[in-house]
């Protein structure tokens, strides 16, 4: 049996056209590419730190 | 795909053949990216949406710079009635790749149509404004915000979603229902929606199992008849019937009638009344959607409005340029009076002059018309010498009575007129000395010496140039 008032819930406002902006800068563009590319200079920048 | 550290096109190697660096790692996670991509390119061809969102928001969790599985969202988003995410996606899709970018034409297509976009605005406007009533509890005026967005853009997701939660409340199974397939329409395997759909299902077979009961128990009445033939013939007597007597007779007809009129005031009324206000209803939705297009209309209009009156700002600006006092239309009419009067009686200098004082000098360098600057020039070429003949006597007279003032405005008309006329700048430095302007004597009677050399004017000039240099003090 459905519960009306949890799955009300589940609905959000919708994003209005002039908060567009503020939703594009505030993306998380951070992606999986991103760490790997981080970490491997990392673990250069140690490997040059123990040289 | 390029090298993460250098930005070179990668071989099939497992390093970079320009920098050297290990891009084995690198590789497999822009080919999972890829693999999403590829996933979510098959949902969305088969319009399972939502599926085709998680497998493109994975797609770029691998990869943010993968343009087409961003553009391919967007497109999505824009389908399921999500226009500003879409946006969004699109618009991040043009700054990673400014060229050859399918977003450009999808913005493009979006922004060229400010009504669209304004529609668009709406639309979200009034979903939220109806989620708002929901969370009050005004559930009759949230499903009316929700048919105008729908009427709007009736490929929102979630309106139909939240209008199909609003009837399942409401308990109108079939108008939940067939909400709930027109989500199905526009995204197969949404999982909100398929919850819904089984609740609706479930509820709709338990009132259809209610109905087939009632049938049984008519059929059941219906076997507790005798049917038998008499000649051609069919006799019908209930079992165990027995003829009534005229007092129950009465009592049952009159129970009968109670029951005709209650059912009438509960049920058909009811019913009626039910039905007006589900007309009023949907006339007052009618009307409120042609007052939001004629509302737009009007901000259109409006807009027009504005624009014709900028424009008309503008030209009434360009005329008084063109006509005003210090116009050129007011320097074209002087020279023409002017050269009209000198056409008419050349010999009248004095009229000649004050037509020509009245036009603008300055304004006549604004005037782009060669014809006109020509006209001006070959005016005062030939009427030039005259008129400052005349204004040089006018001056000398004053000179003579002693009003210095008066001689000084004339000749210095005068020079303007002629400005190479040796006699006229001497007396005008004889007025100024006179009148005790020192400093203006001084360049009169240096620009005499320094024009006219071997004159008797530069020679006197020359004189009282010393004497003026020499005593240091107006006279």
């Amino acid at each position: 049996m459905i519960n009306f008032e949890e799955e009300l819930k589940k609905f959000h406002p919708s994003l209005e056209v002039e908060d567009a902006e503020d939703a594009i800068y505030n993306q998380d563009l951070t992606d999986v590419a991103d760490v790997l590319v981080g970490m491997m200079k990392d673990v250069k920048a140690e490997a040059m730190g123990l040289e | 795909m390029k090298c993460f550290n250098c930005g070179r096109q990668l071989s099939e190697k497992d390093f970079c053949t320009s920098c050297g660096a290990d891009v084995a790692l690198y590789k497999k996670i822009i080919y999972t990216s890829n693999y999403f991509y590829n996933e979510g390119l098959e949902k969305a061809g088969v319009r399972d949406l939502s599926g085709a969102v998680i497998s493109l928001r994975q797609s770029l969790k691998f990869n943010k710079n993968n343009v087409q599985a961003r553009n391919l969202l967007g497109l999505v988003y824009y389908e399921m009635g999500e226009v500003v995410k879409g946006l969004s996606e699109w618009v991040i899709s043009k700054n990673l790749q400014a060229e050859k970018n399918i977003a450009d034409d999808y913005i493009d297509m979006i922004q060229q149509n400010p009504s669209r976009l304004e529609t668009i605005n709406q639309t979200i406007k009034k979903y939220n404004l109806a989620l708002g009533y929901c969370q009050q509890d005004s559930l009759d005026l949230a499903v009316i915000q929700l048919k105008k967005v729908l009427s709007l853009n009736s490929r929102y997701v979630r309106a139909h979603q939240l209008l199909a939660l609003l009837y399942m409340k409401a308990e109108e199974w079939d108008k939940a229902g067939r909400e709930l397939d027109k989500c199905s329409r526009i995204d197969m395997c949404n999982t909100t929606t398929h919850r819904y759909r089984k609740e609706v299902d479930r509820m709709l077979e338990a009132a259809e199992s209610a109905r087939t009961k009632g049938t049984g128990k008519k059929k059941k009445a219906a076997e507790d008849v005798i049917k038998y033939q008499s000649g051609n013939e069919t006799i019908i007597q209930p079992v165990n019937n027995r003829e009534g007597k005229g007092v129950s007779v009465a009592l049952n007809i009159g129970i009968g009638i109670t029951i005709g009129v209650a059912a009438a005031c509960f049920l058909i009324l009811p019913a009626k009344q039910n039905t007006d206000t589900n007309m009023a209803q949907e006339e007052l939705r009618i009307v409120s959607e042609q007052l939001d297009k004629k509302t737009g209309a009007i901000e259109e209009l409006e807009q027009q409005i504005r624009q014709l009156t900028e424009e008309n700002d503008g030209l009434k600006q360009d005329l008084s340029d063109y006509a005003g006092e210090d116009g050129k239309m007011e320097v074209v009419d002087g020279l023409l009076n002017a050269v009209s009067i000198y056409l008419e009686t050349p010999e009248n200098t004095e009229r000649i002059g004050q037509a020509l004082e009245k036009i603008d000098s300055q304004a006549v360098s604004q005037v782009e018309s060669q014809y006109f600057k020509t006209l001006y020039q070959q005016l005062l070429t030939q009427a030039g010498p005259s008129v400052a003949e005349s204004y040089y006597k006018n001056g000398m007279d004053a000179y003579q009575k002693e009003m210095y003032e008066d001689a000084i405005k004339e000749l210095t008309k005068a020079a303007g007129y002629d400005p190479e006329n040796g006699d006229i700048i001497y007396n005008l430095g004889n007025a100024y000395r006179q009148n005790g302007n020192r400093k203006e004597a001084i360049e009169a009677y240096s620009f005499v010496v320094e024009n006219f050399p071997g004159t008797e004017r530069a020679r006197r000039s020359q004189s009282f140039l010393r004497e003026l240099q020499e005593n240091n003090e107006p006279r």
